[in-house]
């Protein structure tokens, strides 16, 4: 019989089974497995958590923010040229500086976003079309300048030429840039925003094993408590207790920061559009009575603006945008009645009721919401990070300390059959 | 059998250390930009069949003559009541179609930003006939294809943009006399061996649309290839980008081309009579006569020469008005 048993395993172990030893050592074993295993998993999913932050405030945010940086600045350049073109002989200093700022932004923002490349494939197109046109666009800007400074009209072909490149090529790309590094962000935060739904049943049911474990012994042995299996369930206890509180804080620092991810994609976009429509507005007087493509181009654009401020913008910046369209239309009247010098003083001009100022002030007003709304986001991704701090090891610690005191709880109670 | 089951057990041990060992490729994309991508003025297209004609037979005609002069010019504030002119002077300026991609003929001059060139002079010379003020005038800057259309909806008065008189436009807009007698030849960088229209078989020459020079380089017997776009100094652009062989327009034109680039060269003689009349709507022949008598003063005192010497050097004798009445 005996010898049966050992050639058999299966018998064995229903063998074992049959006597109460036999029955506290299986009882001890799966325990021990149990309380590891939920461990394990329960540890591996706070890790997941914590990569999708982790990669959402290092990866995604900083490259969304560079694609929104790359765009903007080449918005910025294109609308800037055009302003220096249209003020006349050369351009002024504080144009000049603003264009360069603008070249070198767009090129030091690429160079990140560029970084990436390997993991987002399907954005080969748009950042080699970004770095292989952006030398070519400042090629062609800079001869028209040089033609400029020798009163060539030719020069005038050339800025067309580029801002052509510029409208045709390298913004479409910059968009498309924007746009998927923003989906990304969305993702990781979707990610990262799950409830813990895993972690809680695995540790029910861990709870659940011991309560059952704690209780068949009580039955078996006639003591109420087995101190090993308490300590094991405060442990199981304490670990749940700890994962879900840190996964709720990080869920919802994640839901608040998708708000704020929201709020600075609308303002992102606003301040692009505040850029193309102030592009499209001077481009409109360069043409000299031709530019109604550029007139409705700039039309869509403000009503496009109109629409992302009263989502996002502050009052100061409604109150700006409604100030440059006032002077939009003034200076749009002063254009269409023959008054073409009012019409450029208008748009370039520095008084407080000019377009300029007005656009130059809503540009602001933009940047420092934007400023305001990123810092929000980034700060709401670190409270969530930190919430998952110590988290993991944690976890696996206490399953540790679970699965010991589980099995000498019921090594104290096999003793008794020695 | 056994050393084949041994063998059989070798090879496929060798198979799947072949397989776990097989070169794994990087996932990394190409680096890309093997070709580069030339930048282009925008709606820069080559022509595959030359540019249609709106109508098919043109009634033959005498293009250069236009409506004769009814009397003496009238006084600044003496326009006859009803006229186009008095209409015009009552809206406060003269709206005109010019160019400002011409260099010495319309240009704006990159320096003051203002409208200048021989076409422009002689606008507002108009502008003073109907208000005493050259300045009371309102450019409005139309490309060669949109002169017409701009007469047609009438958004301009009147059109001073190097246009060429032709039976084929007679019939949609009005002509004054000729002002300005211009002839189509070629312009080439002065590297090139290029003689004249008949030596550019097949290579590009430039034009813009709409204009009588991008028909005659299309129907040149030396089949050259056409391309256009939109406005004139986009031409310069892509001969000096090299995308072009050669522009093929006006003289005048041609020459404010050479003036700004000293390495190119204007080659053959004259191939075309470009005849430049001052363009008006059909429905105002008041306004044509009233052009062409003004035209007559300003041949007769000396006011066109002086225009001409100060864009296009010195003047030859003005071109004769030739009248249909």
């Amino acid at each position: 019989m005996l010898v049966e048993a050992q050639r058999n395993p299966v018998r064995r172990v229903t063998g074992l089974a049959r006597s109460t030893p036999g029955r506290f050592t299986l009882l001890a074993l799966l325990l021990v497995v149990s309380t590891l295993l939920v461990g394990a998993l329960t540890a591996s999913s706070v890790q997941r958590r914590s990569d999708a932050l982790t990669a959402l405030a290092d990866r995604s945010e900083p490259l969304a923010f560079a694609a929104q940086e790359v765009y903007r600045a080449m918005a910025d350049a294109d609308a800037t040229a055009a302003s220096a073109f249209l003020s006349g002989g050369v351009e002024s200093a504080a144009l000049r500086q603003r264009y360069e700022a603008d070249v070198a932004k767009a090129a030091a923002a690429l160079s990140t976003a560029t970084g990436e490349i390997t993991r987002s494939p399907e954005l080969v197109d748009a950042l080699s079309t970004l770095s292989g046109q952006l030398p070519v666009y400042t090629g062609l800007v800079e001869t028209a300048r040089a033609h400029n400074r020798q009163g060539n009209p030719v020069g005038a072909a050339y800025l067309r030429e580029a801002s052509t490149l510029m409208r045709d090529r390298l913004l479409p790309a910059a968009q498309s840039l924007y746009r998927t590094e923003n989906a990304n962000v969305a993702r990781d935060l979707g990610g990262a925003t799950t409830l813990p739904w895993l972690e809680l049943l695995l540790g029910a049911a861990l709870l659940a094993v011991l309560v059952a474990a704690q209780r068949y012994l009580t039955r078996k042995t006639n003591r109420l408590l087995n101190v090993g299996l308490v300590a094991a369930t405060a442990a199981s206890v304490v670990s749940l207790l700890w994962v879900l509180g840190a996964s709720v804080v990080a869920v919802s620092g994640a839901s608040s920061s998708q708000d704020d991810a929201e709020v600075v994609d609308v303002l992102a976009r606003a301040r692009i559009a505040t850029l193309a429509a102030r592009g499209n507005e001077t481009l409109t007087l360069v043409a000299r009575g031709s530019g109604k493509e550029y007139e409705e181009a700039y039309a869509a654009r403000a009503e496009e603006l109109q629409g992302l401020l009263a989502r996002a913008g502050s009052d100061k910046a409604r109150a700006d945008f409604v100030r440059w369209q006032d002077a939009h239309v003034r200076l749009r009247e002063a254009d269409d009645r023959g008054d073409y010098t009012a019409a450029v003083g208008l748009a370039l001009g520095p008084g407080p009721d000019g377009a300029a100022e007005a656009f130059d002030a809503l540009d602001t007003d933009l940047r420092e919401s934007l400023d305001a709304a990123r810092a929000g986001l980034t700060e709401s991704i670190a409270r969530a990070r930190g919430a998952l701090t110590g988290a993991v090891p944690a976890v696996v610690l206490l399953a540790l300390v679970a699965a010991v005191a589980a099995a000498a709880g019921l090594w104290q109670r096999l003793k008794e059959y020695r | 059998m056994k050393r084949a089951g041994v063998r059989a057990l070798l090879a496929g041990v060798v198979a799947a250390v072949a397989a776990a060992c097989a070169p794994v490729p990087s996932a990394a994309p190409d680096i890309g930009g093997a070709s580069a991508v030339v930048p282009r003025p925008a709606n820069a297209t080559e022509l595959t069949a030359p540019p249609s004609s709106a109508a098919a037979a043109v009634p033959s005609c005498d293009a250069t003559a236009s409506l004769r002069p009814q009397g003496a010019l009238p006084a600044v504030g003496q326009m006859p009541a009803g006229s186009t002119m008095e209409r015009i002077v009552r809206s406060g300026r003269l709206r005109v179609g010019v160019d400002q991609n011409t260099y010495l003929m319309g240009f704006r001059n990159p320096f003051s930003g203002q409208l200048e060139g021989f076409d422009v002079d002689m606008a507002r010379e108009v502008a003073r006939a109907l208000f005493g003020d050259p300045e009371k005038i309102q450019f409005k800057v139309l490309t060669s294809e949109q002169r017409i259309p701009a007469l047609e909806n009438g958004e301009v008065d009147i059109v001073v943009r190097t246009m060429t008189i032709n039976c084929e436009r007679w019939q949609k807009v009005n002509f004054s006399t000729v002002y300005y007698q211009a002839g189509q030849r070629v312009l080439v960088p002065s590297s090139s061996d290029a003689t004249g229209i008949e030596s550019l078989g097949g290579k590009k020459v430039c034009a813009t649309r709409g204009s009588s020079s991008l028909v005659n380089v299309a129907n040149a017997p030396s089949r050259p290839i056409a391309v256009e776009v939109p406005n004139w100094t986009d031409c310069l652009v892509m001969l000096q980008q090299g995308q072009v062989d050669a522009i093929s327009t006006d003289d005048t034109i041609l020459a404010g081309f050479a003036a700004q680039d000293p390495y190119t060269k204007i080659v053959g003689p004259q191939f075309t009579a470009e005849p430049y009349g001052m363009a008006m709507p059909k429905a105002s022949e008041d306004f044509v006569r009233f052009v062409n008598a003004l035209l007559e003063r300003l041949r007769a005192d000396g006011t066109w020469a002086t225009i001409h010497r100060r864009w296009l050097g010195e003047p030859p004798a003005p071109p004769v008005a030739k009248y249909r009445d």
